[in-house]
């Protein structure tokens, strides 16, 4: 990725770095001979979930209704900041692979959901789009391919649950951002009620490299079912943080200490939340051990997720962080289904109790107890992503909820 | 057609129907609070999680399409367990003050708290969210946020049947409140639905809160009589009391009822119910009164006066055709008439018809059977029998008047207190040609009497004895349909 150049996010240095060739060999290509590319590429969904892209592509009808393809750009999970790095620096990128996916799956209209936070982002990508439409790359017959496509720019209200795809559909249609109940999936009834493909921004921006230099090299790139690479956007106490595009299967060790500097003078490693914050939390000991892969974290019982690594140093305690991560999720859960929109305040409101010394000795698996009534039963992960915080942070660090219980947290010393 | 076994059964399901709907026909109960046959899916209250095979996450029962081999349990621990946690969630933030809530007896949280829950609350009560209460949402209901469970069903029905779209869900999460979208009231035609389809005590009627215990209530079915659709009704009484009217749900007719045909029962116990027949302006009993009107009739007929007769499309086929015999046999007068043919059909698209009479459908068809003059054509008479929203609507001078009347009016010389059709039985043809009977659920006053009563023991009086079989053959000449 040119992210490193100078006016990277400039048509003019994008078009001479090789910018758009990936579109124009893509036009010499069938819709179909695409998505089996991207297919041998082994390309997972940057956004989270991890579903092959090309297998996603695929489910999509082979009629000549509507369809579109939706850029998921909400990125509101706390410690994600890897999609905003890439609209600063590599916006074409991005459109490219909307048109490219769009080319695919025979949509004719690409909508970009940006989060409302981002209204500089939001800025800079109608300022690429209206530059790539001036030189052709957007609008009627694209490069004289035939080939009809479009990129609307739609800015959210500030709603977390709206990087849920169909949650994102709903925000689309103007309607409130609560998650569809699926099936069906949006590749058979999404958008406007049409074939829709939702692909995350990291997602589609790595669907030119792979037109141009094929599946096959791209999914050398990695590990097996890990293939290709991946932006970690690293917070927290260590040397350098920041957002970073490492191959899959790099080891935790090596990423730790080449890339990231280890920690900050006077820090420790305590513990690693390494794919945003809605995934269990690994200890140092279990994240030296493992590697950045979708399996390995798997493997250890957590998740790559979106890439949003949080490093957390032993100064830091883990009750008050919990305490965080729940009144988020607690503020952004929609409401629909009863065991989120109960839950999620229920454990907020025990944890604060905890935090401040004033829990009863239960409460402590009153929360765990919470979180698995909880987990799995809901339309959309959400319910998920506070359980599995909440449960895997009170397994591995028991001792330091139990301290706040006790009224003797040495760690926050509140 | 697909197979599926549900709790070691095998049953044959319809094509894309819901694992609900299947258990359901079937006669296993899954319980749930957003489903709602009449709207659409909503999938958010989560009480209908079932588990089946080949599937790691229970599912909605109400949202699943059952494919062919599908193998569901709807009894095991872990579903049974999940059950019991919705309902903990569900009743979080619940007021425990049952005593005082007006739908205690056919509260869904109630019932399923004595199956799933009988669990003390794990949360303190000062933690409780607290949100608005006593709500005045519209003209017929009131709203307890606090009551509230979110299941929607009275935003769909806004949505979906009425299309006027009046309630949303303000905010998110936990502070989520059903709200009304404009500073206008929630006053469409059919809101006292929105209190029936509410599984808890959110929204409640106006008109029936806090009067009576719904379980003290006995259910009596009849036909609502407010316009010529003829939805099927639920009378709800208590001690000689009507109550409330609640939707008999069929798939004829109605799913759900107008707000005005809930009221119309007030026309039993308001406060002008006419309860003592008044001749010549004095109030008699009953017996005394058809006396009194036999003499004014008899001298009538002696006189040789102009007797007029109105059939009416509000009373039943029994009693019009009585009317009719009374005039026809026993008056020998001619001047018999009935209103003109009305133009029928739902005029909002959902149920309220344009032809505001239960009974023009029939009495139109007597009228060609038995040549009966048109309203129109009534120029002249010196005495005259009709129901009493007729005559105030033909402007026939009041002293020449004998009207039949559930409703005290002044102005009236000669009013004969009748029956209402929610304390006598009546034949009513509808729209669609079905023919229904009202079913009387509470006796009526001592001193009123039926149209059909009154006119039978007139005849008696001037020495007829006409036979049931006489009256009723009307019924082989009138064309209908019948339910089944």
């Amino acid at each position: 990725m040119n992210i490193l150049l100078n006016d990277n996010f400039d048509l003019k240095t994008y078009i001479t770095n090789g910018g758009y060739n990936a579109l124009k060999k893509s036009f010499t290509l069938k819709p179909e001979e695409i998505i089996e590319e991207v297919k041998k590429s082994g390309l997972r969904g940057r956004g989270g979930a991890g579903f092959p892209t090309g297998l996603k592509w695929s489910f999509i009808p082979k009629t000549k209704t509507q369809k579109y393809i939706v850029c998921n750009s909400d990125e509101s999970e706390p410690g994600t900041f890897k999609d905003r790095e890439i609209i600063h620096k590599n916006p074409h990128s991005i459109i490219e692979g909307m048109i490219i996916a769009g080319y695919a799956i025979g949509a004719s209209k690409g909508y970009f959901y940006i989060r409302g936070e981002f209204a500089r982002e939001a800025r800079i990508m109608e300022k690429s789009i209206y530059e790539a439409k001036e030189a052709g790359y957007l609008g009627k017959n694209i490069l004289k391919s035939g080939f009809d496509f479009d990129i609307v720019v739609v800015r959210g209200a500030g709603a977390y649950i709206c990087g849920e795809e169909t949650a994102l559909l709903e925000s689309i249609e103007g309607k409130q951002g609560k998650p569809r109940i699926k099936p069906p999936f949006p590749a058979v009834k999404g958008l406007y009620g049409c074939p829709t493909v939702i692909n995350n921004v990291e997602t589609l921006a790595s669907v030119p490299y792979i037109v141009i230099y094929g599946g096959e090299n791209y999914s050398k790139i990695g590990v097996e079912k890990s293939s290709g690479t991946k932006l970690f956007s690293v917070s927290g106490p260590v040397k350098k943080p920041g957002v970073y595009e490492i191959p899959l299967g790099l080891s935790f060790k090596t990423f730790f200490y080449d890339w990231l500097g280890g920690m900050k003078e006077g820090e420790e490693l305590k513990a690693v939340i390494p794919g945003g914050s809605s995934v269990p939390v690994i200890t140092a000991e279990e994240a030296m051990n493992t590697k950045l892969d979708y399996e390995s974290l798997q493997k250890i019982g957590t998740m790559l997720g979106s890439g949003g690594m949080i490093i957390i140093p032993k100064s830091q305690c883990m009750v008050e962080l919990l305490y965080v991560l729940a009144r988020f999720y607690h503020h952004e859960s929609c409401g629909q289904c009863t065991p989120c929109r109960e839950g999620s305040g229920w454990i907020e409101k025990t944890l604060n109790k905890i935090l401040n010394y004033k829990a009863k000795k239960q409460d402590l698996d009153l929360i765990v107890d919470i979180s698995n009534n909880m987990m799995g039963r809901t339309i959309c992960p959400l319910a998920d992503a506070l359980a599995m915080p909440v449960i895997s942070f009170v397994q591995k660090f028991r001792e330091e909820f139990e301290s706040h219980i006790e009224g003797n947290c040495k760690i926050c010393g509140k | 057609m697909p197979k599926v076994i549900i709790d070691g059964k095998e049953f044959i399901a319809k094509e894309n129907e819901t694992v609900l709907n299947v258990a359901e026909r079937n006669g296993i109960y899954i319980p749930r609070y957003c489903y709602h046959p009449a709207l659409s899916i909503a999938g958010n209250c989560r009480m209908c999680l079932v588990e089946i095979e080949k599937m790691p996450k229970l599912q909605i029962a109400c949202a699943t399409t059952v494919t062919d081999g599908m193998v569901i349990h709807t009894q095991t621990e872990k579903v049974k367990k999940a059950r019991q946690d919705v309902l903990e969630f569900l009743l979080l933030n619940h007021p425990l003050d049952c005593p005082i809530c007006d739908q205690v007896g056919e509260c869904y949280l109630q019932d399923y708290y004595m199956e799933y829950g009988l669990k003390k609350s794990r949360i303190d009560l000062k933690d409780k969210n607290r949100k608005p209460k006593r709500r005045d949402i519209g003209k017929h209901l009131i709203l307890d946020n606090e009551r509230c469970i979110l299941c929607t069903r009275c935003v769909r029905f806004c949505e979906e049947v009425t299309k006027t779209s009046e309630l949303f869900i303000n905010s998110r999460g936990d502070h989520s409140f059903i709200d009304i979208k404009t500073e206008e009231k929630l006053d469409n035609d059919y809101s006292l639905n929105i209190a029936d389809i509410c599984p808890v005590g959110a929204f409640t009627s106006k008109d029936f809160r806090f009067k009576e215990r719904v379980y003290r209530l006995s259910s009596t079915s009849s036909i609502c009589l407010s316009c010529a659709t003829g939805c099927k009704i639920k009378v709800q009484h208590n001690n000689g009391k009507i109550y409330r009217i609640l939707p008999d749900p069929n798939i004829y007719t109605n799913t759900w009822i107008c707000d005005n045909g809930r009221m119309s029962y007030k026309i039993t116990a308001g406060p002008d119910r006419l309860t003592k027949s008044i001749i010549k302006s004095e109030e008699h009993h009953l017996n005394k009164a058809i006396i009194k009107l036999f003499d004014i009739l008899k001298e009538a007929k002696e006189k040789n006066l102009k007797i007029a007769i109105l059939l009416s499309d509000y009373l039943s086929i029994e009693d019009n055709f009585a009317l009719y015999y009374l005039g026809f046999e026993i008056l020998k007068t001619d001047l018999i008439y009935a209103s003109k043919e009305k133009e029928q059909k739902i005029e909002d698209g959902i149920l309220i018809n344009k032809d505001k009479t239960p009974n023009s459908n029939a009495v139109s068809q007597i009228s060609k059977l038995y040549g009966i003059k048109k309203y129109e054509d009534l120029k002249d008479c010196d005495l005259l029998i009709g129901f009493y929203d007729d005559i105030e609507k033909l402007n026939i001078p009041k002293n020449k008047s004998v009207a039949l009347s559930y409703k005290a009016d002044k102005e009236y010389d000669n009013l004969i207190a009748i029956k209402t059709y929610f304390e006598t039985e009546g034949s009513f043809i509808n729209w669609q040609y079905f023919l229904r009977k009202t079913a009387p659920s509470v006796s009526a006053p001592t001193d009123t009497i039926s149209v059909y009563d009154l006119c039978l023991k007139i005849s008696e009086l001037f020495g007829y004895y006409p036979k049931e079989k006489e009256l009723n053959k009307i019924f082989n000449e009138l064309k209908y349909k019948t339910e089944d």
